[in-house]
């Protein structure tokens, strides 16, 4: 019962998000009447699609017409936006439907610029969301500089982690003594049939 | 009188014949006071109830709906908004005393939706003519639901939707303390707020009388409708079922 109460919450939010991205309803008013599950790492929650394109979370008893799961593993890439990471997602039933609605669902954007004028007015609103962006991109400026100086320092003052040339290069002579064997072992069935004759 | 021919009054069992009777003095009693009391009874929440059904409906501009048992009309108002001027909503309710009370405050509010006095378990509608049929707290007071469920069905368009918000069965660790409130609390409130407290007794009996989340979902499913589903509110007190005609 705790869950309906979270269900009702996750619903509130995911409507006020359409509210502001309403360009989903009209994609996704083809699927009304049809559910996804995600699997997110330990989350499971099923999604369902309105008659006016809307989305809410499902009720208690949905049978999903289709289950992405993205395992914990996969979140960081994810939202590193690694394009590699979305192929591992793995999706079952109806995956038009699930693919249309990732692709709505990764493109919604949330407008906090105009929920928070709302409350402290439009210019303080803009100068907040201004300093937020500004910040985050600080941030993520700084914390890329600080990996690649780390990375630097563990490949050349302190080797702990290999180059990748180097593990490329190992890769290489891995696959080269993968077909060697091969070969070697053929030729051996190949001499000792011969000398049982 | 066979078995056959009984059915629940709250807590009492009474001819078929004399449940719309009865049902209908409580309604009567209780019409004027009724948004007072569900403010009261339900602290606010049956407005965040009603706005959620609304949101989960799916309604949208131009779509035709049917509010049954609308009483007060609460939905109705709510319906008319998301329809626009091309949709239509007709208000029903088998009570005179509520339904009128809902139809002069949508004319007070400039609003346009249809008044209709009209029996749920008798539809006078043709078949596959609504978006979205609602009934919201007032299946548990007719006296043959699976007919009254058949009929919304029936007046249903193909992909329309049936929603039913209906008291329900609470969370098993808060049931002693819903009892106590719903037969201690609610017929004092009843006894104070609308001089009445027969007919808050009657409200609290017909709640536990009224199928759980499940069997009313078997009830919907028996009746024609698909992939029934319903959302536990209020840890239970409420539930919303919703489900669609294919």
């Amino acid at each position: 019962m705790l869950s309906g109460i979270i269900k009702g919450f996750a619903t509130k939010i995911a409507q006020h998000l359409l509210s502001q991205n309403s360009w989903v309803n009209a994609m996704l008013q083809p699927f009304a009447g049809k559910s996804v599950q995600f699997n997110i790492a330990m989350l499971k929650t099923s999604v369902v699609i309105l008659e006016d394109g809307s989305l809410a979370i499902a009720g208690e008893t949905n049978t999903p017409d289709a289950i992405v799961t993205i395992p914990a593993s996969l979140l960081p890439r994810l939202l590193a936006k690694d394009e590699a990471a979305k192929m591992q997602i793995a999706v079952e039933g109806d995956t038009h439907l699930a693919s249309e609605l990732a692709k709505v669902l990764g493109n919604m954007r949330w407008d906090y610029t105009e929920d928070l004028s709302r409350v402290i007015g439009d210019v303080p609103a803009h100068k907040a969301s201004q300093f937020v962006q500004s910040a985050s991109s600080k941030v993520k400026e700084t914390s890329i500089n600080l990996a690649e100086m780390l990375s630097e320092y563990w490949q050349e003052e302190k080797p702990m982690i290999a180059k990748k040339r180097v593990v490329e290069k190992f890769n290489v002579d891995v696959d080269t003594l993968r077909a060697d064997a091969a070969r070697f072992e053929k030729r051996l069935s190949k001499l000792e049939k011969l000398s049982a004759k | 009188m066979t078995k056959d021919n009984n059915t629940h009054f709250g807590f009492k069992t009474v001819p078929e014949t004399e449940k719309a009777k009865k049902v209908s003095d409580v309604f009567h009693s209780v019409a004027s006071k009724y948004d007072l009391m569900n403010d009261v009874m339900s602290a606010g929440m049956h407005r965040g109830w009603k706005k959620f059904a609304v949101s989960i409906s799916g309604v949208k501009s131009g779509d035709k709906v049917l509010d049954i048992a609308g009483g007060s009309g609460d939905l109705s108002k709510l319906f008319a908004q998301k329809v626009g001027n091309d949709g239509q909503v007709i208000l029903t309710d088998i009570n005179a005393s509520m339904l009128s009370i809902g139809r002069d405050r949508m004319l007070d509010a400039g609003i346009n939706v249809s008044a209709l006095q009209c029996d749920a378990e008798k539809l006078p509608f043709p078949d596959n003519h609504f978006d979205c049929v609602i009934v919201a707290f007032g299946l548990r007071n007719m006296t043959h639901k699976d007919a009254a469920l058949r009929e919304m069905q029936r007046v249903l368009k193909v992909g329309g939707r049936l929603l039913v918000l209906e008291f329900s069965k609470v969370w098993a660790p808060l049931s002693k303390i819903y009892d106590a409130y719903s037969f201690k609390l609610l017929p004092l409130m009843g006894k104070l707020f609308a001089k009445d407290a027969a007919s808050y007794q009657y409200l609290a009996e017909s709640i536990r009388m009224h199928p759980d989340q499940e069997a009313l979902k078997q009830m919907m499913t028996k009746a024609g409708l698909t992939k029934v589903d319903y959302y536990n509110l209020s840890a239970g007190v409420v539930a919303l079922h919703k489900g669609y005609k294919t």
